[in-house]
């Protein structure tokens, strides 16, 4: 036991030692780990960096939720835990704003979000910025559904000839799921919304925990109509050669989602953060969104990669839940969506 | 004598003020939030969880599932536990190492190598379809309780093995060859003797199975669907989704009031079949593979079975990760490892894939250590002396593996955000964290063998003036090396594989490989993902092995044949 408590001192001696580097002014960003580890962080890391002094730290160990959540916990113990943050979508953004997280910013600071169509800009206090929008659909196996007999609308997709068919999310803890559970609220109001998932469970393979899951499945060959988005044939087409994989569009329509992204209050380096939030809607950066987040970015001033623009489908009739109306019902909405799928 | 009693106290007392600080203190800050309104006391939101009847079937289903679960790990475990101690075979003490390698997957590549291989498209049911000619997937375990439960033995059945492994080799096989003198048969000796004597092995690992499945999250997800919803997935909603901390720490706090009563219940019957057992010499050991006896064909035909449980899943991740799509077939490839490989992977910020490697050997090390420096003095304290509460004092050490991961990782982070233990995100708050995780394993890996231990020994070499730390050092130590190995190798397991307290503390350039894993799914790089799964079991089974061996030597071997 003495050689163990030993052995433990030196190795947090250790620990401390290997702590003390000497760095440039740190901009710490809080983001999921998609954004940095696919997505463009490391190209505006080096974009960034050389238009300023800074150490530009990119802390993207979760999901964004969980990385929001980390965050609030730091801030609650008086941390300053991050100076931005990316990664909040549209439907968490009413209860983002009430933890008064994010500094107000003006139109002035940010050059580029004058091209930025208002459409995208839902936050009233201009506070959190959008940089990247998409749209969640249902995706098929092309191999196993013909054209002729694929479902194009909501009815259609609970013919019994989809029975043990469709794989889903879960709204719980995957946002592609919350996004059509909002997109049937949108469709049906509540509370037809459950009457419409009640006749839908008997088609619904299962419903996983997150997109990851359900998309192993669907390329497991598992189920042919996975819940997924409307820029999966483009990826497929670039990444993988094939154009299989092909979007679905239920009554000509897609859940919009957007993206955005502030500048944390209390940050000791606001005018910096300022600054890196336009460098991310720049056209530079934002013509990297296609390929690296399979996003349409903010800004329209960016150019789309050809098979991108050829394959990736915008729905002819965007459809979104207000934020105000998430934050207000969210909680009730899950529950009695809960209680449907457990068959109460 | 006085400095000898000083250094006892300290050494208990310092692991209890630290898991105090660390733990407790933030993990009960986090629990006052559920029974709280407006700053005053109310069991209204308790109460409210408990009435209503969306939560009670999630609790009740909770429950059911962990208890089947735990049902299968035993009859699993078992067999494999009695394989190791009966019969010796080559390569046994490695093999022995790696079952504990499927303990530290990430449960996300366990659910993917399960939808690989018992999927209703998976290698198994398409092997069966060709030999048997058959039209649709014969074995339909996916999405279904079968799917939950059978994941859940994989993970806990190895578990259930090695516990009860450590609890038979120190059975003294003089019992059993009176029983036989004296005309009693196999069963009878394994109904009236053997069993009797594992029980206390066995209640510990299906307490832990127990637990596990019952906070397991990510499986019952992704193999049964959202219409299996357990507990942690409702936690987590509230937490993560809702920012709803008061209904979410009621919820937390019912999971880990359910966790600990069944610890509780187990500990006491652990209490109730302990038995002295004495220095036992070496069990005789049967070669396997020479012999012919009824009983083997059917341990043979159990230990197949149940090898295609556990490799069918790893084996489908390792094909994965030679595999990719190109043009809608499936083609081999290097390129995932290549990918993985690469010393400056760009696209990874911070932790390039080999480094996580290092970061993950080195934290799951130093957490050991940690871990029995905690533990060890715990499990003593708790074998050697009586006092009251001593079984709920146990139950409440236990406390880490109870609770929600969410709620874990929350309580983690605020403690080393605050004072006394200010440590931020540092490598230390992880390692700590570990410790704090892992400890719980070494205390119920070391107890069992304590407590059966005959007090003889000790006893003689204090009179003959041993001090009772040399004493320790030199006759218990020895006595439950197999309990404290297998108690390191689990704390190792723990840290390897823990994710949520990880999330919440790490920086990117101290990313373990879960958690690279984790990334890399998200990058769409389910094949880079499958790669470093693979590289994550193979570090594992080289560390395992590295450690029994080191282990071995370590405590125990050369004393050991001294003291005979």
């Amino acid at each position: 036991m003495r050689t163990l408590y030993c052995l433990l001192v030196v190795l947090m001696g250790f620990s401390l030692l290997a702590g003390g580097e000497v760095e440039r002014t740190p901009l710490v960003v809080y983001t999921y780990d998609s954004f940095a580890s696919w997505g463009p962080a490391a190209a505006i890391e080096q974009a960034f960096e050389e238009l300023y002094a800074v150490d530009v730290q990119f802390v993207a160990i979760a999901d964004s939720r969980t990385m929001l959540s980390r965050l609030l916990q730091e801030r609650e113990a008086g941390r300053q835990g991050a100076d931005v943050f990316i990664g909040i979508e549209a439907a968490d953004l009413a209860r983002v704003t009430a933890f008064d997280l994010f500094a107000p910013l003006s139109g002035t600071d940010l050059p580029n979000l004058t091209g930025v169509p208002s459409s995208l800009r839902l936050d009233p206090a201009g506070a959190l910025i959008p940089y990247e929008h998409g749209y969640i659909t249902f995706v098929y196996d092309s191999e196993r559904i013909g054209t002729d007999t694929l479902p194009r609308t909501f009815d259609e997709l609970l013919d019994p000839a989809y029975e043990n068919r469709i794989i889903l999310e879960d709204p719980r803890t995957s946002a592609p799921g919350l996004s059509f559970l909002l997109w049937t609220i949108h469709e049906y109001g509540d509370p037809g919304y459950l009457d419409y998932w009640r006749k839908l469970t008997p088609n619904v393979l299962t419903v996983a925990g997150g997109w990851g899951e359900a998309y192993d499945l669907f390329l497991g060959g598992e189920g042919p109509i996975v819940l997924s988005f409307s820029t999966d044939t483009a990826y497929s087409v670039i990444d993988h050669g094939s154009a299989r994989h092909k979007v679905m569009l239920l009554n000509n329509q897609g859940y919009r989602n957007i993206y955005y992204m502030g500048a944390i209050r209390g940050t000791d380096h606001l005018e910096l953060a300022t600054a890196f939030l336009d460098l991310v809607l720049s056209p530079e950066i934002q013509e990297l969104i296609p390929t690296t987040e399979w996003m349409f970015p903010a800004n329209p001033a960016a150019l789309l990669p050809v098979s991108f623009y050829q394959y990736a489908v915008t729905p002819p009739q965007p459809v979104m839940v207000a934020p105000e109306d998430v934050l207000k019902h969210l909680d009730h909405w899950l529950r009695e969506w809960a209680a449907v799928i457990l068959g109460g | 004598m006085t400095t000898n009693r000083t250094g006892r106290i300290l050494l208990i007392t310092l692991p209890l003020l630290f898991l105090g600080a660390a733990f407790y203190y933030p993990l009960l800050r986090l629990f006052r939030e559920g029974v709280t309104e407006d700053g005053r006391f109310t069991l209204r939101i308790l109460q409210s969880v408990f009435t209503d009847p969306y939560f009670q079937r999630v609790i009740l289903f909770t429950a059911k599932q962990a208890l089947w679960s735990t049902l299968l790990s035993v009859a699993i475990g078992v067999p494999w536990a009695y394989l190791f101690t009966r019969y010796r075979f080559p390569l046994k003490s490695t093999l022995r190492s790696l079952t504990i390698v499927p303990f530290v997957l990430p449960s996300i590549t366990v659910a993917v190598g399960f939808i690989l291989f018992f999927g209703n498209n998976g290698h198994l049911n398409r092997m069966l379809m060709s030999l048997f000619g058959l039209e649709s997937a014969p074995l339909r375990v996916l999405f279904s309780l079968k799917g939950i439960v059978l994941a859940h033995a994989f993970y806990n059945a190895p578990l259930v093995a090695r516990m009860v492994n450590a609890q038979w080799e120190q059975i003294d096989p003089a019992y059993e060859e009176s029983a036989r003198a004296l005309g009693a048969g196999r069963v009878r000796r394994f109904v009236g003797i053997t069993l009797p004597m594992l029980v206390p092995g066995l209640m510990t690992s299906s307490a832990l199975a127990f637990i596990f499945s019952f906070l397991s999250f990510p499986i019952v997800l992704a193999l049964g669907g959202a219409q299996f919803t357990t507990l942690e997935v409702e936690i987590y909603t509230q937490f993560i989704v809702l920012f709803q901390q008061p209904t979410g720490a009621a919820l937390a706090i019912v999971e880990i009031a359910i966790s600990l009563l069944f610890t509780y219940v187990y500990i006491a019957l652990e209490g109730r079949f302990s038995h002295p057992i004495g220095g036992a010499p070496r069990r005789a050991t049967e070669p396997l593979f020479r012999g012919w006896h009824w009983s083997k064909a059917i341990l043979w035909l159990f230990i197949a079975a149940s090898a295609l449980l556990v490799l069918g899943p790893v084996v489908s991740v390792i094909v994965d990760s030679f595999t990719r799509q190109w043009g809608g077939q499936a083609v081999f490839t290097l390129q995932w490892y290549a990918a993985i490989f690469q010393p400056e992977y760009s696209a990874l910020i911070g932790a390039p894939p080999l480094r996580s490697v290092l970061n993950s050997l080195r934290t799951g090390g130093a957490a050991m250590i940690a871990a029995l420096a905690l533990g060890v003095p715990i499990a003593f304290v708790i074998a050697r002396y009586r006092f009251r509460g001593r079984r709920l004092f146990d139950t409440l050490v236990m406390a880490p593996l109870g609770i929600s991961s969410v709620a874990l990782g929350a309580a983690l982070l605020s403690a080393f955000l605050r004072p006394p233990v200010q440590l931020g995100s540092t490598w230390t708050a992880i390692v700590l964290a570990h410790a704090i995780l892992a400890y719980p394993f070494v205390i119920r890996a070391v107890v069992p063998v304590l407590e059966g231990l005959d007090r003889g020994p000790v006893e003689a070499a204090r009179s003959l003036g041993a001090t009772r730390w040399r004493a320790f050092m030199d006759i218990e130590l020895p006595l439950i090396r197999r309990g404290v190995l297998v108690g390191a190798v689990l704390a190792f397991a723990i840290s390897l594989g823990e994710m949520s307290a990880t999330i919440m503390l790490a920086r990117p350039e101290w990313k373990t490989m879960p958690l690279v894993v984790n990334d890399l799914r998200s990058a769409r790089s389910f094949g880079g993902a499958s790669a470093m799964s693979c590289l994550l079991m193979a570090a594992t089974a080289v560390a395992f092995v590295v450690i029994e061996r080191f282990g071995e030597r370590m405590f125990g071997g050369a004393k050991w044949s001294k003291s005979v």
